[in-house]
């Protein structure tokens, strides 16, 4: 077992490296992997983002929403709508949808703060029900474009950034997507870490360990409540208004903005690891792994798979995941940063430094993943 | 088995089967009173005055194609043809999956017989499980996989996600599974074209079959499910109402996941007595809704309204289910009921079981005719472009737009035509049936519908 | 009036199958304090076992027996075999099982009985159209009586098997503190497996009533049902079964009554978001919904 004192040359080196390989992955997928590829992990990015803005209230402050679908069908539909009925351009309604979406997260907030909870839950989930149910009204249709929703709602042209060169085509517009989906995916990882790591953030970790004794400690539960939901609901938007951009349509059918949607990004960021920064990455990118290679299983009946699977009478894509899943969380009940954490550390130590520093490592001491569904 | 009784019983191929519920596109319809600059012409509106009706002037415009090359390039030895359809998750699954089958079907026997000579075709279908989220990652596969043609991509949200991408870079997005008044947009589109009856021809078919029964006018209950397939029928319906005399008395919905029955929804019709009721449920849906129908039938004696019904549930398979409900509704088709044993005794329709049955997909004759019929137009489709000198993804194009062909499962008199700007609809002739509950088959009333036609 | 009382007796059989439904999230939530998302699709599998049964030729009401023993042995066998390990780590891992059991059950359902036609659920009544009674102009058919009258009895005897015998009082003392319960001799691990037995065993009736009253049985049967059963167990108070009865039949009958009277601005497009936002009115006055009991927390 190797040690290593924290903030010494060798942290630092191996922390050099960690950021050496990610940088080079980042870069690497957009050039070098074939087009489907790159799309799929942008569709993985759009997902982390939304299990990123989750983790904010349930995985650090313990607050349960499966509500989320809402906000990313906001994000989404603020973009369709801007983009289609009044021919902004696209890169905008990145600025007004989180606007929106933070209004409506702290409205359905200051309500629930009473409700705690199973009823917390059900009451979140109303709103993941209820989202569909309202842009489908036909007394909304003038708007939201009823059940048919609206399509075309992308870049026309692809804008002009030097850096990436000239974008053509499909190749180009997955590139363009990419980056897009980077670029967002770095910023809410960035306010996450902020929160996380600042005061407001202790007082978030302090409310999801024990609310009373958070209060009794000075944390305003209200203020701290609605401005995480809000804040969370905001990057959910996010997610939304990237994954309108990707297809140019949106309906209320559409899986994510549907109580799927909500439960899609609540199996991310468990799966990842509940109240770890890098949970919600780990999960994305494993969920949207699984999900793409089991789809076509038993559809081409061959080989092991065709023998197990030629009598179904629909492909046994969703039931391998449910089988995955299980198995992931009898492996990594904590999720699977969690399960990592433990595996590194038995062969790499990172001694602390001595207390008194300030710097307290909430996000990255291994999990104590309590989110009372 | 459960499932042999119903083999048995089972009857209709029904091109639509429960494909059509796909619906739902911009596209306000196409009647001939409304027809929008930007919106699809249609057919059945009034045809553009230019003389593009000659179809054979109809050429595709391969310059601002990302790669115009490429959309030009002979295609050797292999075509490619993708599509993207539900193959698990959910009850989408449950209705189209069988698709898959008849279509993989049909492109073996197109082989066997070389239909494209010496040109081989493959075909690959991604599971997009009805997400039209998914889709885009499904054709991107495929077209890194070097697929040349895309074809029955079922749901129209589904076609809808990756229309804007196909026509940039220039591959053919034929014969799209849903009859949305969308697909028949050759200015925006020129790479998109559709394969069912639109629904707006569908509904004018009922609505002319209503109003020769009334002359007079008469009060009409209308039943959708609340999706965007079923919405998509009630601006046709409430558009088109007062041309034919039709005076909507009630119009009632129903949530496509919800499986509770329309117990309210079919008491507040019948409370209106209405003679007429035009409905369109989803898949079981159909079948509880007739239940409903019947039950409120016996509660309101005297009460014997005609029941016209979509044709997505004109299926045996779903009608069968509803029993004595069933017997007497109206609905229309443009494919044959192969297990009509009168239809079956053709040749054509003949060589179609016996295929199936050596492929041992005797269990999907009825819900896999959708999938073969549809391959058979693409294939259809390819040998013209072959024809017509090379095989390029453009001449595909050209040949989809300049086409006539009748298939081995579409109705006698049925042809499958398109051409150039004035006719963008494949199929737009119709039979309205009736359907015996005791002999579980279909009757024609009245002749073959083919006003509709340009 | 008699539009009045047709609203009151459909929504008072519909509402039985949610309360029905909705008794299950409440006794596994009672056991063992998780809301179980696959409590529906428990409940449709099982529902196409009876099925499944009826069509291998046992007579029917052996059939829902047989359906509803399965369904017991199923659910205890979850809980043994799947939930209790998690649940002992983490919360939110039993969470991530139970959707992975729903997502499971519904694809295996879809697997096992998918292709067309949807298979068509025989009714423990008369169910023919002529079946029903005038009670002051509002048709009652028998089907929906028999609905109604079989959840009621069941209630009742799960009211009973909580009350007044020795298992209710095991389940009473393991809901309320596991660790004293199991200092007494109280065998707590056959009273968990055997609460989310029961549970499933509920579901398996009430998705068999539902199913007659359907007609057609799909792998999407109780997914509006189960959002239904968790808002009525919310309503009543996720501890209260008493609580959860009256909440799913008031809730069956008042979205009836809110589409029927209201057909432009509710009809069937809003009920059920009408029903949803009405317990979130409700919840912020009894937050732990109308008849449960809020914890005191430790601090």
């Amino acid at each position: 077992m190797l040690k290593i004192k924290e903030a010494s040359a060798q942290h630092w080196a191996l922390r050099l490296v960690g950021v050496g390989v990610i940088a080079f992955l980042v870069l690497w997928i957009p050039t070098q992997m074939a087009t489907s590829r790159i799309g799929q992990v942008s569709d993985a990015f759009v997902l982390i983002i939304a299990a990123m803005s989750l983790n904010l209230v349930l995985g650090f402050t313990g607050q349960i929403s499966i509500g989320h679908s809402a906000f990313f069908g906001i994000g989404g539909y603020t973009a369709a709508i801007l983009v289609k009925d009044y021919g902004w351009s696209p890169g905008y309604t990145f600025y007004v949808a989180p606007v929106i979406a933070f209004v409506v997260g702290c409205l359905i907030a200051l309500p629930a703060l009473r409700i705690k909870g199973v009823y917390l839950a059900l009451v979140t989930l109303a709103v993941a029900v209820l989202f569909p149910t309202l842009v489908k009204w036909k007394k909304l249709a003038w708007l939201t474009g009823g059940a048919k929703g609206i399509d075309s709602a992308r870049y026309d042209e692809l804008p002009v950034w030097p850096i990436l060169g000239e974008l053509k085509g499909r190749d180009g517009r997955a590139v363009f997507a990419y980056w897009l989906a980077f670029i967002v995916l770095v910023i809410t990882y960035l306010v996450c870490r902020g929160i996380v790591k600042s005061r407001f953030g202790r007082s978030l970790v302090a409310i999801r360990d024990n609310e009373t004794a958070a209060a009794v400690m000075g944390v305003n539960l209200t203020t701290t409540k609605v401005l995480v939901f809000g804040i969370s609901a905001a990057l959910c938007s996010l997610a939304g208004v990237l994954s309108t951009l990707r297809t140019g349509v949106v309906t209320p059918e559409g899986q994510y903005v549907t109580l799927l949607g909500s439960i899609v990004f609540l199996l991310i960021m468990i799966v990842g690891g509940a109240g770890t920064l890098w949970g919600p990455i780990v999960g994305g990118l494993i969920y949207v792994w699984l999900d793409s290679a089991t789809r076509g299983f038993g559809t081409n009946s061959d080989g092991i798979i065709g023998f197990l699977f030629g009598w179904a009478d629909q492909s046994p894509a969703t039931l391998i995941l449910g089988v995955g899943l299980v198995i992931i969380m009898f492996a990594a009940p904590y999720g699977l940063v969690g399960l990592i954490k433990r595996l590194v550390a038995k062969v790499l130590v990172i001694v602390p430094k001595p207390l008194g520093d300030s710097h307290l490592a909430i996000g990255n001491t291994v999990p104590d993943t309590d989110s009372r569904v | 088995m459960k499932r042999k009784t119903y083999r048995a019983i089972a009857l209709a191929v029904v091109g639509s089967l429960a494909i059509a519920a796909c619906g739902g596109d911009d596209g306000e319809s196409s009647s001939d009173t409304s027809s929008e600059a930007t919106n699809a012409p249609g057919d059945t509106s009034a045809p553009d005055d230019t003389d593009a009706a000659d179809g054979e002037a109809w050429a595709v415009n391969t310059d601002d194609c990302v790669d115009p090359a490429a959309a030009n390039a002979p295609i050797e030895g292999t075509i490619k043809i993708g599509s993207a359809m539900p193959l698990s998750g959910g009850v989408a699954a449950a209705a189209f999956a069988p698709v898959k089958g008849g279509f993989e079907a049909y492109v073996k026997y197109a082989n066997e017989k070389k239909l494209l000579g010496d040109i081989t075709i493959e075909v690959a279908i991604e599971d997009d499980q009805y997400n039209k989220d998914l889709t885009p990652a499904a054709v991107d596969k495929l077209l890194d996989a070097g697929t040349h043609v895309f074809s029955g991509i079922i749901g129209t949200p589904n076609n809808l996600a990756v229309r804007d991408l196909l026509n940039e870079e220039c591959y053919p997005q034929l014969l799209a599974l849903t009859g949305s008044i969308g697909w028949g947009d050759a200015e925006n589109y020129p790479w998109t074209t559709g394969v069912l009856i639109p629904y707006d021809v569908e509904v004018k078919a009922y609505a002319t079959a209503i109003q020769r029964d009334f002359p007079e006018g008469v009060d009409v209950g209308v039943f959708v499910v609340n999706s965007e397939f079923g919405q998509e029928y009630l601006t046709t319906i409430e558009s088109i109402a007062a041309d034919y005399g039709l005076n909507i008395v009630d119009e009632q919905t129903i949530e496509a996941t919800d499986s509770a029955p329309p117990t309210a929804q079919v008491n507040s019709i019948a409370a209106k007595q209405p003679p007429v009721i035009l409905a369109v449920p989803l898949g079981a849906g159909c079948a509880t809704f007739l239940a409903e129908v019947a039950n409120a039938k016996a509660a309101n004696p005297g009460w014997e309204p005609r029941v016209y019904i979509t044709a997505t549930c004109a299926s045996s398979l779903i009608l069968g289910l509803a029993g004595d409900a069933a017997n007497g509704l109206y609905t229309s088709n443009n494919l044959v009921d192969v297990l009509d044993p009168e239809i079956a005794a053709l040749p054509a329709v003949a060589e179609y079981l016996a295929f199936m049955e050596g492929q041992g997909l005797t269990d999907i004759i009825t819900t896999g005719g959708a999938g073969w019929h549809t391959a058979e137009m693409t294939v259809a489709i390819l040998v013209k472009a072959l024809e017509s000198g090379e095989l390029t993804r453009a001449s595909i194009m050209n040949a989809a737009r300049s086409f006539e062909a009748v298939g081995m499962l579409t109705r006698p008199g049925v042809t499958m035509k398109m051409s150039g700007l004035s006719d963008q609809y494949i199929a737009q002739s119709l039979q309205i049936v009736q359907y015996d509950a005791t002999t579980k088959l279909f009757t024609d009333i009245g002749d073959l519908i083919t006003d509709y036609e340009s | 009036m008699e539009r009045f009382f047709q609203y009151i007796f459909d929504g008072l059989s519909f509402g039985a199958i949610y309360a029905l439904l909705a008794l299950g999230l409440v006794v596994v939530f009672r056991g063992t304090g998780h809301l179980n998302f696959a409590q529906g699709e428990m409940a449709m599998f099982c529902t196409f076992l009876v099925w499944q049964y009826d069509a291998w030729g046992v007579p029917l009401i052996l059939a829902v027996v047989l359906g509803t023993v399965t369904g017991f042995l199923f659910g205890a066998g979850v809980e043994v075999s799947l939930i209790r390990g998690v649940a002992k780590k983490s919360e939110a891992g039993v969470f991530v099982v139970s959707i992975a059991l729903f997502l499971g059950l519904n694809s295996l359902a879809a697997m096992i009985w998918g292709n067309l036609p949807p298979e068509q659920m025989p009714s423990l009544f008369p169910d023919e159209p002529n079946d029903f009674v005038r009670i002051f102009g509002a048709v009652w058919r028998y089907e929906y009586i028999g609905v109604l009258v079989v959840a009621l009895v069941l209630m009742g005897l799960l009211f009973l098997l909580f009350a007044k015998t020795k298992f209710g009082l095991a389940m009473r003392s393991v809901a309320s503190n596991p660790e004293s319960a199991r200092l007494v001799g109280i065998p707590t691990g056959l009273v968990l497996a055997s609460s989310w037995g029961i549970a499933a065993a509920m579901g398996a009736l009430s998705g068999t009533l539902w199913g007659g009253i359907v007609g057609e049985l799909t792998a999407g049967l109780m997914f509006t049902v189960f959002i239904y059963a968790a808002a009525s167990a919310t309503l009543g108070g996720f501890d209260s079964p008493g609580g959860a009865v009256v909440a799913g039949l008031s809730i069956g009958v008042g979205e009836q009554l809110a589409a029927g009277y209201f057909p432009g601005w509710i009809g069937q497009e809003l009920k059920l978001a009408v029903a949803l936002l009405t317990i979130f009115v409700v919840l912020l006055f009894k937050p732990a919904g109308l008849f449960g009991t809020s914890k005191v927390e430790r601090v």
